[in-house]
């Protein structure tokens, strides 16, 4: 049984299926819902993923049935139907896919049925159930997912030895989910592995719609993507391995030996590959140890984000900015064994410390674990307090930040105080970006 | 006039409607006729999404101040909320310095609530809210989802009044109930006028002397509440309140940026001013009836016409009207003068504009004024509202109209066949407005001046600068495509509307 979300950090499954669609070049959402949804989904997706827009066909101009009372009264198939056809006449795309709301998923509408019957149009029309009272973003995200893996992902017998898709990052919902795709492809190619990212720089349509070819599938994350691996695995025979999202040089250095280590690739050349990307890497780092060092830059952290970034900058910041971090909040709808499996990421620090990890989904939640991990100021001539600190997570630890005079760095939907296009924080590139937004927030004042 | 549990929708209320395609003329002889003609249930085949009810509402309710929202729904409704979180703050602090920036709950229902009901969720989120963040008013909009599963959310913030610090207020704005998002002012207002708007009881009231109470008297009949919204600015309200303290006037806003007390400290004025007429008239009349208060909807303070227009409406009621006759010729004036430059620049161009039926006509006139051309106008919706505002129009009768929420494919279609130079349009679409490779000047907002005599000078200002450089816009018509088939460009733009 869920509980109310103070401020929630994510949209609803339409949001998630809507914000894979927005990712996908030519393909058309068809909204089969009340008016309003649409539109509160983009303005929500479109300010917290740093400016991510309504492209090709989103915002406004996202087609959409609008049922009103009487469709709800009388059933909403025939103004769904009504709706396909015209959307096939007027809008140019390569894939229409119907997403449902709330109130059509309530009074048995069946999408599915209706988009069948369109099945001899020359563009495939699909259907996805994606009402909100069933899951979030990510949710959304994986049911779009699964639903392309099992309706429009063709099978192929044949596997290419070493060829991968990504998936796990999800679009929208993870702000940096571009640059992001991009960084572990770039990684993965180091060492001789293609990665097919499905909506990365480039990619197309076709390279969903052939993504049955891969012999792996890299899920980089502990918990999103389930439903999708499973499909790939099931209809397509594709295993999967998951990850956690790496940060920085030496999470992405782990990562690219464990896939290394999957695909048999020889060690000299891994060795090679990452004395390469650690000289590229240390020699930026190197700039920063004056300063770092002359006014001393270490910080308390305290970290709010999703089940994928959360574990991985809690870790950096520990390991790689050399910080303590003192409080790690995760704030999505987790299961307890999703939970348990995330909490072990907190072990084993080079640093030796640990934060206090608490899963929690309230916004205002995160002040009180602050109090509770920290002793108060009861008014004592000397108090040793938790500063100089940084947090880094979304923009709804703005008022945190304002009432501690703690900088904020805002990397967890939402971003709405940034304008984000192919920046990353994962893979070595990453964690450059990473240390330049940080200390740029420490320097800004100078 | 009755309250209704839920505000009715505007498509029953006022016969408004949303689908129109034609010239001013036919559209001003259909809102004529008695049932609003066949504008009322016009609709498309083709539709694009656009706000409802229940996000609109959130356009008031997030801007009210010591309160807290909760979304009684699923875990999606009123996630656009997350776009004002910086600036929904900024703005609440030009009204107030101190104000908290917005909060608000999902009460997060899910599969087990839509068959078990969403009464416990509810309950459970008003009691943290309270205790957690201790506001004045607790907001609960309603969604589609209680509707459907029957939740009577007014007798559920009734039993838990009793058990909270803060006043609840229900908003019934379930967005399939209507295809008029402009219903969403009245189901705002029914909830105000449930639970905030009341007389409040003030100790000195029974201690005062007579001198002290015809003091107050003589000062409530020179107050004027002028009933703002969301997306006008501070800068506009501090025009307004320029314009209305010249004539000795004091001046409330409300509903937007306003605390609890507002509401009853706004019963003792003398009459109630809309900005624009197709927000308010649900409560105004409501006022009139049941707290005495006349009020006056007419036109929309934009442009120098609307703005004499509107001001000596006003003036009548306070018997000001030669006052007002001075200031508005000196206003007029001045500005007259200062336009001059920006006339010589912006003759003969050709504008399409694009937004709220009130705010696009009122701004043609502006266009009119600079002696610019109208290349054409989109209506979010049409009703009678708009009748005293085509009035300040010239030559309007040949002009294309289009009346539809949002659906930017219709832009599309007329913007090729009109070819402006400018566009004047409403926010929600520039993924698709960029790519007529345009200049697009936004159509009013709550950065930016825009009623008014300064706001008119603003407009003319922001006009001239915005047309000087479009390229950013060129480049994406040029490296970017539109979505729509080349086919639907060779048909009629109301190919769609059906009767």
């Amino acid at each position: 049984m869920s509980k109310f979300v103070d401020r929630p950090r994510y949209g609803c499954a339409m949001a998630g299926a809507l914000g894979v669609l927005r990712a996908i070049p030519r393909a058309i959402p068809i909204i089969h819902a009340s008016a309003g949804c649409g539109y509160n989904i983009y303005n929500g997706t479109n300010a917290g993923s740093g400016y991510l827009g309504g492209g090709y066909c989103g915002a406004a101009s996202t087609p959409s049935s609008n049922v009103v009372e009487r469709d709800i009264v009388f059933g909403g198939e025939e103004r769904l139907a009504e709706q396909i056809q015209s959307t096939l006449e007027i809008m140019d795309g390569d894939l229409y896919v119907i997403v449902t709301g709330c109130m059509v998923e309530m009074i048995g509408d069946d999408s599915v049925a209706v988009a069948k019957t369109f099945a001899d149009h020359n563009k495939p029309v699909l259907a996805v159930s994606t009402p909100s009272f069933k899951g979030n973003s990510y949710y959304g995200y994986d049911i779009l997912m699964e639903a392309l893996v099992k309706q429009y992902v063709i099978s192929k017998k044949q596997k290419t030895e070493r060829k991968v898709n990504i998936l796990g990052i999800v679009p929208g919902q993870d702000v940096f989910w571009k640059g992001n795709l991009k960084e572990i492809k770039r990684v993965l190619h180091l060492i001789g592995i293609e990665a097919n990212t499905l909506f990365g720089e480039g990619e197309t349509l076709d390279d969903i719609k052939n993504s049955a070819d891969a012999a792996l599938n890299i899920v980089v994350s502990d918990v999103y993507a389930s439903l999708t691996a499973e499909a790939y695995q099931q209809e397509h025979h594709i295993p999967y391995i998951r990850t956690a999202l790496p940060v920085g040089y030496l999470q992405t250095a782990k990562f690219i030996r464990v896939i290394g280590k999957h695909f048999a690739i020889d060690e000299n050349k891994i060795n090679q590959v990452l004395a390469k990307e650690q000289d590229v890497y240390f020699d930026y780092i190197e700039r920063v140890a004056d300063i770092y060092n002359d006014v001393d830059f270490q910080r308390y952290g305290v970290v709010v984000a999703d089940a994928n970034y959360a574990p991985a900058i809690s870790e950096f910041i520990s390991d790689e900015l050399g910080w303590l971090p003192q409080l790690t909040v995760i704030t999505d709808f987790l299961t307890e064994e999703q939970k348990d499996l995330l909490t072990k990421r907190f072990d084993g620090y080079e640093s030796g410390l640990k934060p206090a990890v608490r899963f929690d989904t309230d916004t205002s939640s995160v002040r009180r674990y602050l109090s509770e991990i920290w002793e108060k100021d009861s008014n004592q001539k000397y108090y040793d307090s938790l500063g100089p600190s940084v947090i880094l997570g979304s923009v709804f630890e703005k008022e945190l930040s304002d009432e501690f005079q703690y900088p904020l760095i805002t990397l967890a939907f939402p971003v709405t105080n940034r304008v984000v296009f192919n920046r990353t924080y994962a893979g070595f590139n990453g964690g450059l970006t990473l240390v330049e937004d940080v200390f740029s927030s420490l320097v800004a004042g100078r | 006039m009755t309250i209704e549990n839920a505000a009715p929708p505007r498509e029953e209320r006022l016969k408004a409607g949303i689908a129109f395609c034609g010239t001013c003329a036919e559209l001003r002889s259909t809102l004529d006729k008695e049932d609003g003609g066949c504008l009322n249930a016009a609709n498309r085949s083709f539709s694009q999404t656009h706000g409802c009810q229940f996000t609109l509402s959130l356009g008031i309710l997030n801007s009210l101040r010591n309160t807290v929202v909760i979304m009684h729904g699923p875990i999606g409704c009123g996630f656009c909320s997350t776009g004002n979180v910086g600036t929904g703050k900024a703005f609440k602090r030009l009204r107030d310095p101190k104000a908290e920036g917005l909060i608000w709950l999902s009460s997060n229902l899910d599969e087990t609530d839509v068959i078990a009901g969403g009464e416990k969720k509810l309950r459970e989120t008003i009691l943290y809210a309270d205790k957690e963040f201790r506001p004045e008013t607790i907001v609960v909009a309603s969604s589609c989802v209680p509707a459907l599963i029957g939740d009577d959310v007014d007798a559920i913030l009734d039993g838990l009044q009793q058990d909270t610090a803060a006043e609840l207020v229900p908003i019934i704005c379930e967005g399939f109930k209507t295809k008029l998002m402009a219903t969403a002012y009245d189901a705002v207002y029914n909830g105000i006028i449930k639970k905030l708007t009341k007389y409040r009881l003030r100790d000195e009231y029974f201690t005062e002397s007579e001198f002290d109470k015809q003091k107050r008297q003589y000062q409530i009949s020179r107050t004027v509440n002028v009933f703002n919204v969301g997306s006008m600015s501070r800068a506009d309200e501090i025009e307004i309140k320029r314009l209305l303290q010249a004539l000795d006037l004091t001046v409330n806003f409300l509903p937007c940026y306003s605390a609890l007390d507002d509401f009853s400290n706004a019963l003792e004025a003398s009459l109630n001013v809309s900005i624009c007429g197709t927000h308010d008239d649900y409560y105004l009349k409501y006022i009139a009836e049941h707290f005495h208060i006349p009020y006056l909807i007419d036109t929309i303070p934009i442009g120098r016409k609307n703005t004499n227009r509107w001001l000596l409406k006003i003036a009548e009621n306070f018997g000001v009207v030669e006052e007002a006759k001075v200031l508005i010729k000196q206003e007029n004036a001045i500005l007259d003068r200062s336009l001059e430059p920006f006339r010589k620049i912006l003759k003969g161009k050709r504008a399409y504009i694009s937004g709220g039926e009130v705010r696009i006509i009122a701004t043609a006139e502006v266009v009119q004024d600079l002696g610019m051309e109208i290349a054409g106008l989109k209506g979010h919706h049409i009703d009678q509202f708009v009748k005293p505002i085509f009035e300040s129009l010239e030559n309007s009768d040949d002009i294309y109209i289009n009346i539809a929420t949002q659906h930017p494919f219709e832009q599309v279609n007329l913007v090729r066949r009109l070819k402006p130079d400018v566009l004047i349009i409403h926010t929600g679409a520039g993924n698709i407005t960029a790519k007529h490779g345009l200049p697009v000047l936004p159509l009013y907002g709550p950065s930016y001046n825009y009623l008014g005599y300064s706001g008119t000078y603003e407009i003319a200002r922001r006009l001239n600068r915005i047309m000087k450089n479009s390229q950013f816009n060129k480049n994406l018509s040029k490296y970017r495509s539109l979505p729509y088939r080349d086919e639907w460009y060779e048909k009629e733009p109301f190919a769609y509307i059906k009767k």
